[in-house]
């Protein structure tokens, strides 16, 4: 498989999940393991383009596939993202922004024009106990504009 | 059909352990031979921004540029202790400590005059003998109450606020949606207006998920919904517009006239929320969380 531009080869337990792969084999530790049974978003990744947990997904499956992780969103600098979390404090504890970033990236990625209502249903599925959310929403908004100065 | 309802609640909220346990928090200052300072103090960072203000109090006292002052902390080897990220406390008791340690070597760093640099003044202050390395302390004064007589003070300061929560309820359904939330809090002075914004809209999402949402069901001991799946908390669909504002009332124990703020943010939401669906339909739910079953069995009760 190919994470982040990276190919990786390597011969794997058939029932490998994903986020294990990306942890262990390629020692990439951003993506973050929360409840590991896809409720909580935390280990959120994008998969030829789709935001997708990776703890529900096996690493074999994905053989030839292009995955981005959160060390693949900020290129030499931080993404327009990345930067608007910062600028309008949307980080409180830090363990669900990784996922929160990578499901805001396939969104705006496909859909730069999102509306806060597709916005909010995009992150739905990223759950977070402490920030309530909002500031992630305006930073959300603020990465729009970000990305359509660009 | 749905109904709309506003309600409102307000809290007060003593900032610390209080009821006279000990409650003490350190810090120490140093100047070092290259110049810089280096504050060293036990707050624990869990995501509320404590690091930043502690920072932000360093530089206010010692009037020293951001990139000359480096926070050590979170290492219990070379540190004292400050006690827990708990009670609303870090910012007030441990603030305090911080305070503290950089007055004493500002008052250290005044008695030798130099108009050079940071590393000239180190160099001339152990020349005269005054001390480079200044500790901080601060233990709060509360005293356990007698329950014979009432008399005690168990906290100090307090922590005021007051949240109106606006809902609409499906009569039909008993589902509540939360449309707006507004909440303003006298947290004294605010230190870090972005972070303390962030306590306050975690916290009230946090309340609302208390309100509608959150139970644990135990059977014999065993908490039956272990999963986010059965355990419901609020996601970024189920969060209503918030504003929020500051009651800057300066506490003058405090770093700068600040108080805690932390748990008091999430207190006055869940009243708020269940007075707010009392104006809209007319029932008042005594059981937490307000679900849409309870809230059809009170409108069936109601209507008996």
């Amino acid at each position: 498989m190919i994470i982040n531009g990276k190919s990786y080869t390597k011969k794997i337990d058939p029932l490998l999940r994903l986020i294990d792969f990306i942890r262990d084999e390629a020692k990439l530790k951003g993506t973050k393991e929360g409840c590991g049974e896809g409720e909580c978003g935390a280990c959120t990744v994008i998969i030829d383009g789709r935001a997708v947990n990776s703890c529900l997904v096996l690493a074999a499956s994905v053989n030839g596939k292009e995955i981005t992780t959160i060390e693949g969103v900020s290129q030499g600098k931080l993404h327009p993202i990345q930067e608007a979390f910062i600028e309008v404090g949307a980080v409180q504890c830090g363990y669900c922004t990784p996922g929160m970033i990578l499901s805001t990236k396939a969104l705006l990625d496909k859909n730069i024009d999102a509306t806060e209502e597709e916005i909010k249903e995009s992150i739905s599925g990223n759950l977070c106990r402490c920030t309530g959310y909002q500031i992630m929403i305006e930073g959300i908004k603020k990465a729009q504009d970000k990305l359509k100065k660009r | 059909m749905k109904r709309k309802g506003i309600g409102y609640a307000s809290i007060f909220y003593g900032t610390g352990y209080g009821n006279g346990f000990p409650d003490e928090s350190r810090a120490t200052a140093e100047l070092t031979k290259e110049g810089q300072i280096i504050i060293s103090v036990g707050v624990s960072e869990v995501g509320q921004g404590g690091l930043s203000v502690m920072e932000q109090i360093a530089v206010e006292t010692l009037k020293i540029k951001k990139d000359l002052i480096k926070l050590q902390y979170n290492n219990t080897s070379k540190m004292r202790d400050s006690g827990t990220a708990a009670a609303s406390r870090q910012t007030y008791n441990t603030g305090n400590a911080v305070l503290d340690a950089c007055r004493k070597l500002k008052d250290n760093m005044n008695k030798v005059k130099t108009n050079k640099n940071l590393e000239n003044l180190y160099v001339q202050m152990k020349d005269c003998n005054i001390d480079t390395k200044t500790e901080g302390y601060f233990k709060a004064t509360t005293s356990e109450v007698d329950l014979e007589t009432g008399q005690g003070a168990p906290y100090w300061p307090y922590t005021f606020g007051v949240q109106k929560a606006t809902v609409e309820v499906d009569d039909e359904t008993g589902k509540v949606d939360i449309i707006e939330v507004t909440s303003a809090f006298d947290a004294g002075k605010i230190v870090n207006p972005i972070t303390a914004q962030g306590q306050i809209i975690g916290g009230s999402t946090m309340g609302i998920g208390y309100a509608i949402m959150e139970e644990v069901n135990l059977n014999q001991g065993d908490i039956q919904n272990k999963n986010f799946s059965d355990y419901i908390i609020p996601t970024s669909k189920d969060i209503p517009k918030y504003h929020t504002y500051f009651i800057e009332d300066v506490e003058e124990t405090g770093p700068y006239g600040a108080k805690g703020l932390g748990e008091p943010a999430m207190l006055p939401m869940a009243p708020a929320i269940i007075n707010a669906i009392y104006d809209a339909i007319g029932v008042r739910i005594y059981e937490y969380p307000a679900t849409c079953d309870r809230i059809l069995l009170a409108i069936k009760n109601k209507n008996k």
